[in-house]
């Protein structure tokens, strides 16, 4: 009776802990983005499959090493930046492009700063602003290969072209439903508001993103495209719908702006961070030398997380209100 | 402590234990300014060099002279009259690197790591100490900058002794795309950041 | 009444299967009971004069007063069976300290005392008799706070309380005592309501149930519809349903401002056990000196609901339900969100004990945590909308300023953050120190 007691765990309560792991929330996130990386080999074949496989590889790789662990997936974050930087790459990609910004993404996106938890910007975002700085020509410009729908074998980068927000006035030879689906040039997981959605869905079934910050974004991005968008497409309506299934909105909103570490913690931060990376996002692609803004607008509100977190201190329960 | 051990400190303080640059982190303006290619930076070592030499030596002889509530003022004219001696001489001889440098010739001026020696050793020390002082912070001072402008213009040129066609050399031949953010501004942080880091690595694992 | 809902909270699973149905049994009077002097939160009790004078060796019956203290915010302590003192002095308490303890070795016959007898009809006692009756009862709250019952039924003057409630949330996993107890003692309770609202001279009483018990919001609602100005309120099954705040928000829609007690909106609140007991003294004289427990956890070889005295040490009481397996890891007083890990069994059941549960390795190990990823699973799950992991970093970095201006000091411990928390963080104990720290500070 006695030597059962003798190997008993004292804690501190509460003494029983959920299931869910940092390893089980970036699982769930890989499922969340696979329906988008399932549509990128639709749209762009084989190529779409070996970026991806190279920079969510070359993720895992990194940062093992960097670690050295032999736990090669470990809990699963570095292949969700390594899968979100592929997602924002051209189909055409060089394999050097994309093992240089999955490499750069995890090391001085991530590890420089200390590791998962300590990152202030979005790694994937770091790999792929790293990318446009240096190699403006892969990144940039009229190298976006059009869509070859279910031709898996097909060689994309033969036939490239600008992407719709280069010159929005003319995209209207795009449908908007052709839009959603995803059959416009982009990048490789940019282009599927379809797929993305379904994606975003699963995540907030399983509470892992705040709907605050997609609503805010994506709202302030149509609200701005509606007024400010110019009525082509027919009507105001359409134009704000048009700069929300354009460029990276999606993406950015659902995946990047959601992104755990580097985005506030407060309710009312994260309406804030939304709204704010719409904003800068409609700067860039009305008045900015880049027709897309989405990766430095979450860059930037990235840098502002701490400060927003430190404003909006949440009322406690049952806290009233005084006017002093 | 024997008498040749201070100056053989005083001379190589500067290059190691107190690089102004990677330990200590003065005069970072033209550290990030100008360090785009080999020549420059060393150039601007160099420049930075010997001027510090010069307002070392001078404010050490002039120490007994100069009233403590003035000092900084006039250290800052000894400063200022060796920068425009080097600037005419760059001009004169270097009109290439004289170029490339731009403002950051009349800006050693404000270089907070040669106003730093004249207040914190040359105005307190003999005028040997102050020389030996003011070549060994100017070494580590050069070296620093060589390596950050090697670092930067290999990645971020493919090149080293760019810019100028006859004299640079292409390491990895011409099918090479050169990763250009090391090129611009934000990759000079970013590479001063990542040799720093490797700086203090070394210096933990040798206890220095 | 519709159902009010707070936000944050858990859904933990609830494991309350294997005792919810078991009837409370009556545990015999143990060989020996260990009784603390310090059961409650305030002044800790000193021995009567009787007890102390002949000190070890003294003879007590059941239910005779061996400790009490002249502080408002105390309340006296009972023999709970008949027999010699044979030691006086510092013994285990579930809190992890030692602090002085009566031994009292049965005689066996479990003698009444002779003192105890009904107090009379509850329409003849005045609302200061009704008090006076709890306090010299040492009736506490049951929940597991163990507030003095007779303090919260003296409201100061100023603050009229309209509402009486009678928590019967019973949001902690795996415990059912009381659940049991609003089956089985459901006329006991609504008596001791009836007594409470006379006592506050409130309006109306409610007794709120989780609606994961509808057997017992069944019984207490038949119960109750005859009644006029008592109503049963079911409740969101929700953990921290059972927290004082949460509670009355629920029952209510009022919410209790941030620092201040429920009376501050006309409220107060008892256990459902408490309310039991409260019956039972004023109809039997009663003090408090037996309570329900529920003895659960996959190491226990026969969970139970058991009637157990005071004092009992829980080594005993596993012992009558079967004893434990080889599995055991980790033993607990109280529920597995707010109880406390005991490092063995020589430990006696007190007024607020409201369970001893045993988990066996699967529940029970300790957990590398890893850095925050700023998930704010905790925010969402903070009942009381803090920062949780915020303020665990302030106390982290020692940085108690900063823990204070994000309200570390409104925090009460539910464990809803450390439950939720995918790095496995201890939240909760990061932000106990940082509270610790920052009253420590206060007082200086």
């Amino acid at each position: 009776m006695i030597k059962i007691y003798e190997k008993l765990i004292v804690s501190s309560s509460p003494h029983i802990r959920s299931n869910e792991s940092v390893q089980s929330i970036m699982l769930d996130v890989l499922i969340a983005l696979f329906p988008a990386a399932l549509m990128a080999v639709l749209l762009f074949g084989y190529r779409a499959l070996i970026t991806m496989v190279l920079a969510v590889g070359t993720a895992m790789i990194v940062e093992a090493l960097w670690l050295r662990k032999r736990d090669v997936f470990s809990d699963g974050s570095a292949a969700v930046t390594g899968l979100l930087l592929a997602m924002t790459l051209p189909a055409a990609a060089p394999w050097w492009l994309t093992v240089v910004g999955s490499a750069s993404a995890i090391i001085i996106g991530k590890q420089v700063f200390g590791g998962i938890g300590y990152n202030i910007f979005n790694p994937a975002l770091v790999g792929r602003a790293i990318l446009v700085v240096s190699w403006g020509g892969h990144m940039a410009g009229d190298i976006w290969p059009s869509p070859q729908p279910f031709a898996f074998g097909a060689d994309v980068s033969a036939v490239t072209g600008a992407t719709v927000l280069s010159v929005p006035e003319k995209a209207v030879m795009l449908s908007l439903p052709e839009m959603f689906i995803g059959n416009m040039a982009g990048c490789l997981g940019e282009t599927s508001g379809l797929a993305l959605l379904i994606g975003g869905i699963w995540l907030v079934y399983k509470g892992h993103i705040d709907l605050r910050i997609p609503v805010g974004f994506i709202g302030t991005i149509f609200l701005l495209g509606l007024v400010l968008g110019g009525g082509f497409y027919g009507n105001h309506l359409m134009t704000g719908l048009f700069h929300v299934l354009a460029g990276g909105v999606m993406l950015g909103a659902i995946y990047m702006a959601t992104d755990l570490v580097t985005t506030p913690v407060t309710p009312n931060g994260r309406l804030i961070f939304g709204i704010g990376c719409g904003l800068i996002t409609m700067a860039v692609r009305f008045w900015g030398t880049y027709p897309e803004g989405v990766t430095y607008a979450i860059l930037i509100m990235n840098a502002f997380t701490p400060i927003i977190d430190n404003f909006t201190i949440p009322q406690r329960f049952g806290e009233v209100n005084e006017s002093a | 402590m024997k008498e040749s051990n201070v100056y053989v400190q005083d001379l190589s303080r500067g290059i190691i234990k107190e690089n102004p640059v990677f330990r200590l982190l003065l005069g970072m303006c033209p550290v990030l300014g100008v360090t785009a290619f080999l020549i420059n930076g060393l150039g601007m070592g160099l420049a930075a060099t010997a001027v510090l030499i010069a307002s070392n030596v001078v404010v050490a002889s002039l120490k007994n002279f100069i009233p403590a509530q003035v000092r900084i003022p006039i250290f800052i004219v000894i400063i200022a009259t060796f920068v425009t001696i080097i600037e005419m001489v760059l001009q004169a001889f270097q009109p290439a690197l004289y170029d490339a440098l731009g403002v950051f010739v009349p800006l050693i001026v404000v270089n907070c790591m040669i106003l730093g020696r004249a207040e914190a050793f040359a105005s307190k020390k003999p005028i040997l100490r102050s020389l030996l002082d003011g070549i060994g912070v100017g070494i580590g001072f050069t070296l620093a900058l060589g390596i950050l402008s090697l670092v930067r213009e290999v990645f971020g040129q493919g090149t080293i002794l760019g810019p100028e066609p006859e004299s640079s050399i292409h390491l990895f031949g011409e099918a090479f795309e050169p990763m250009g953010l090391f090129a611009q501004p934000p990759g000079a942080f970013i590479a001063l950041g990542l040799l720093l880091a490797i700086n203090n690595i070394i210096f933990k694992k040798y206890n220095l | 009444m519709a159902k009010a809902k707070f936000a944050g909270g858990i859904h933990p699973e609830y494991m309350k299967e294997s005792t919810s149905s078991l009837d409370i049994v009556q545990m015999p009077p143990p060989q020996k009971v260990v009784i603390p002097m310090q059961q409650h939160i305030g002044a800790p009790c000193e021995l009567v004069t009787e007890v102390k004078k002949i000190e070890k060796g003294a003879e007590v019956k059941v239910g005779q007063k061996i400790g009490d203290h002249e502080g408002f915010v105390s309340s006296p302590i009972h023999s709970s069976v008949s027999g010699t003192v044979t030691d006086i002095g510092l013994y285990n308490h579930p809190m992890g300290t030692k602090v002085t303890a009566v031994t009292i070795e049965s005689d066996g016959r479990d003698e009444w005392d002779e003192n105890i007898k009904p107090q009379g009809d509850l329409n003849d006692l005045s609302a200061e008799e009704i008090r006076k009756i709890a306090r010299e009862a040492g009736i506490v709250g049951l929940g597991g706070a163990t507030f003095p019952a007779h303090v919260k039924l003296s409201p100061p003057s100023d603050k009229p309380i309209d509402v009486v409630i009678i928590n019967g949330a019973e949001c902690e996993p795996y415990l059912t005592a009381d659940h049991r107890v609003m089956l089985e003692k459901s006329e006991e309770i609504v008596y001791g309501l009836k007594a409470m609202i006379k006592a506050l001279g409130a309006e109306k009483g409610i007794i709120g149930v989780e609606d994961n018990k509808p057997d017992a919001l069944q019984s207490m609602e038949e119960l109750v519809s005859e009644e006029e100005n008592i109503t049963v309120c079911p409740l969101n099954t929700k953990y921290p349903q059972g927290a004082e705040k949460m509670l009355i928000y629920a029952a209510t829609g009022r919410k209790v401002p941030p620092g201040a007690l429920p009376l501050e909106v006309g409220v107060v609140n008892h256990n459902v056990g408490t309310s039991v007991a409260l019956s039972e003294a004023i109809r039997e004289g009663k003090p408090l000196i037996e309570r329900v427990l529920t003895v659960t956890g996959a190491a226990v070889n026969k969970p139970s609901n058991l009637k157990v005295r005071i004092g009992t040490l829980a080594s005993d009481v596993i012992d009558f339900s079967g004893g434990l397996n080889e599995s055991l890891h980790k033993l607990i007083m109280g529920g597995p969100m707010m109880g406390l890990a005991q490092p063995g069994a020589d430990v006696p059941i007190i007024k607020g004990t409201s369970g001893i549960l045993a988990l066996t390795a699967d529940d029970a190990y300790l957990i590398e945590s890893s850095p925050c990823i700023r998930c704010s699973k905790c925010v969402s799950a903070c009942p009381v909308q803090l920062l949780p992991t915020s303020i665990a970093q302030a106390s982290e970095h020692g940085d108690y300023k900063r823990a204070e201006k994000l309200y570390a000091l409104d925090c009460f411990e539910c464990g809803c953050c450390s439950y939720v928390c995918p790095s496995k963080i201890p939240l909760v104990q990061w932000i106990r120190i940082g509270k610790a720290e920052i009253m420590n500070r206060k007082r200086k």
